[in-house]
Order: C-alpha cells, then structure tokens, then sequence
C-alpha cells in the first residue's frame, strides 16, 4: 500500500493528525486539480474544503484493491471542483488562450505518469482524433461543459457531443 | 436502458459532462444500481491517470485551519450542554438544588456520546451509549425525502468499513444493541440515505445526513 492508502486507513480509524499529514502530502497536487476545473483560488479553495471534508468522513469507502489511493483523492475533489463549477452555472473565465492547448497538446500528454496505467492511457489518447482528445481532455482536466467546449473548439455542440462519445468508446476498447 | 447505454451516461458523469440535474439523478440511480455504479468505478479507473495533467499549485496558507474548523465545529463542552435539560441528565452546576434533584431522578450516567450533525454543522441526534446498547433521540423534526430510508451505521476506530446498525425508525427516540460491535470511544456513527430497505450493497451508499464521534462521557 501507498502512503497515501496507510494515511487513508488511519483517518478512517478517527485519527486525526493522519488527516493533516494526508492534507500536507497531496493538497498542492490536489488545489492543481481543483484550480484546472475552476480557474478561481477561492473556489478552488471551496472545493478542496469539501473534498477534504468528505475524504474525513468516507475514508472507510477506500479501497486499496480497486485501485490508487492517490486517483482516488483525485476523483473525491474533481467532483467537489464539478459540484461547485455546475452551482456557478459554469461561468467559469474560458477565455484562457493557454487553457485549450495545455492540457490538450499531446506533448503535455508527458506529464501522464509512466507507471502502466498512465502509459496504456497516454497511448490510446494519442491513438485519437485530435479534436475527440481535445474534447475529452478540456472536459476531464478543466471542467469544461460542451458548449463550452464547442466554442472552444468551434464546433457545433452536436458534433462535440458525439465525438467526445465516440472518444470515449474508442478509448475503452482501446484500453480492454 | 441498454449496457451502452448505461455505460456511455457512466463516462460522461466521470468526464463531467452532465449537467447538474442529470449528475445528480446519476448519483441517485447509482445507490439502486449496482451495474450503473460498477460502470462509473470502472471509468473512473481508466481516466484517473488524466488528473496528472493539472498543475500542482499551493492552496492558501489558512485552508488547513477552515477544513480543521468544519471537522470539529464547537469545543465538546458546548456540545454537551445543549440537550441536556431535554433528556434531565444535568447540566453544569446551573443550581444547585436542581442539579440534586436530576441527580436523584437520573438513569446512570451514559458511558459514551455525541451529537450527531448535519452537513451544515446543526445538531440533530443526541447518541448515548450505555453497555452494549446505543440510545438515540432526535434533536428536532427530521424529515427523509419520499421513497428513501434513513440507515444507520457505526464505524469502530480502527475498523475499514461501517457496520450497519439498521434502518432508522420514524419517531423521535429508538435504541439499538448491536450484535457485532460495542459501542466504544472514537467510534463513528453516521446516518446516510438509503434506498428502500436500506443499502443493498452493505455499505452506505447514499449521502451522509448526519455524523458523530462517541467520545467518555466522564466528568459529567
């Protein structure tokens, strides 16, 4: 088991002082996933709140044999980021020139972690269409909704949508 | 619905696609639907690796004391006095003759407790714990949405995973004594939302609608 998973077990046991060394360990990772989806520090900051909050009281749902203590923090404030992001209605600043290209040039698909399921991953997104990678990877990585990623993109919303659908199929067969 | 189609609702909740009303209405099916949320476990899996892409940056210095604050809303002396005159426990020494008088009418004093609060911090159970048996009594009206059920659960420090103590019963008031477990200090004990008959899967499943920590209740 990772550190990460031992912390885990530990807080669900009520112990506290494993909480703070978790929040020490993985906040800056975890603000950087908040902050990709909301692009607002003091609603990034509310998110990784109520993730935090969360992980405390869900500790004992962990489970070490479905996967990585660290994904699964990830998952636990990606979706306190989205709740809050749909709360605001997604007005959320897009107009980030940057915002399009960081996370969907697949030259920064090399911060994917080399471990196996990161590598398997990155192949089967580089396997995609551009725009069915961009989609996928402006919605995952920064919260974006389809129209927003249709304007992005500039591309109808029914097109976004159906080739963000087929990119998703495409990458779990890729991935069997 | 179809297994694509369940799959591909599965994939747009982790992607982030759906609207609110749409991700919430998944997070309810999910509770009934085991297949539904073994889609959504298995997209989340195959897309975790993508949180890589974010990046890292420091959270403000004072976050780590507000999540704090949410955790451990009141000292628990002020937790203690609040139900107090309601079950005639005694309080503090408020008078003394009234304190003599509940003194001499009061049950043994419970070996453990909490409060039970909601998601906002509100008080809404007052636990006691005496022997083997755990002694509820809500604090104001509670109310469960139509068509779920209300389940209870405690969580033994230590332990991995909750044990359910049963469906909470409507009413104010009810004590159960669990086979598996005694109630013992630091133990956790929550109430989540349930589909009817409770979790299927022996694990909550549903929000959590209240939660507590049993701590000694000696220097009462």
């Amino acid at each position: 088991m990772t550190d990460a998973a031992l912390l885990l077990a530990r807080i669900a046991g009520g112990d506290r002082n494993a909480l703070q060394a978790l929040y020490q360990a993985q906040s800056v990772r975890l603000f950087g996933v908040a902050m990709a989806i909301l692009r607002d520090r003091e609603a990034a900051s509310d998110a990784l709140h109520d993730g935090f909050v969360n992980i405390a009281r869900r500790a004992g749902m962990f489970d070490p044999a479905l996967g990585r203590a660290e994904a699964w923090l990830a998952t636990v404030i990606r979706y306190a980021a989205l709740d809050i992001a749909r709360r605001r209605g997604r007005e959320i600043p897009t107009d980030d020139a940057t915002l399009g290209e960081t996370p969907a040039d697949a030259t920064q698909l090399d911060t994917l972690a080399a471990d196996e399921d990161g590598a398997r991953l990155r192949a089967c997104l580089e396997g995609l269409p551009e725009k069915n990678r961009q989609g996928i990877l402006l919605a995952f990585v920064n919260g974006l909704s389809h129209p927003q990623i249709a304007a992005r993109l500039e591309l109808p919303i029914g097109t976004v949508k159906s080739w963000i659908r087929r990119g998703l199929l495409s990458l779990r067969e890729c991935l069997t | 619905m179809t297994p694509e189609e369940r799959d591909a609702l599965a994939a747009e909740y982790v992607l982030g696609t759906l609207e609110a009303r749409e991700a919430e209405a998944l997070r309810d099916a999910m509770a009934t639907d085991a297949a539904l949320a073994e889609a959504v476990s298995a997209w989340e899996r195959r897309l975790a690796p993508l949180s890589a892409l974010a990046q890292p940056e420091a959270p403000p210095p004072g976050l780590w004391a507000r999540i704090e604050q949410s955790l451990n809303p009141a000292p628990m002396r002020r937790q203690w006095r609040f139900p107090w005159p309601v079950l005639g426990l005694g309080a503090s020494a408020v008078a003394a003759g009234l304190a003599a008088f509940i003194v001499l009418r009061a049950p043994p004093p419970p070996a453990m407790m909490t409060v039970l609060l909601t998601s906002r911090e509100q008080p809404a159970w007052l636990v006691e714990a005496r022997g083997d048996t755990i002694h509820l009594a809500a604090l104001n009206r509670q109310q469960v949405e139509p068509g779920r059920v209300a389940q209870l659960w405690a969580l033994p420090q230590g332990a991995t995973a909750p044990t359910s103590l049963g469906l909470v019963p409507e009413g104010g008031r009810f004590s159960v004594t669990p086979a598996s477990i005694r109630p013992s200090p630091g133990m956790l004990i929550e109430i989540t939302l349930e589909p009817p008959g409770g979790s299927p899967t022996g694990r909550p499943t549903g929000p959590i609608l209240f939660i507590g920590r049993l701590s000694p209740a000696s220097g009462t």
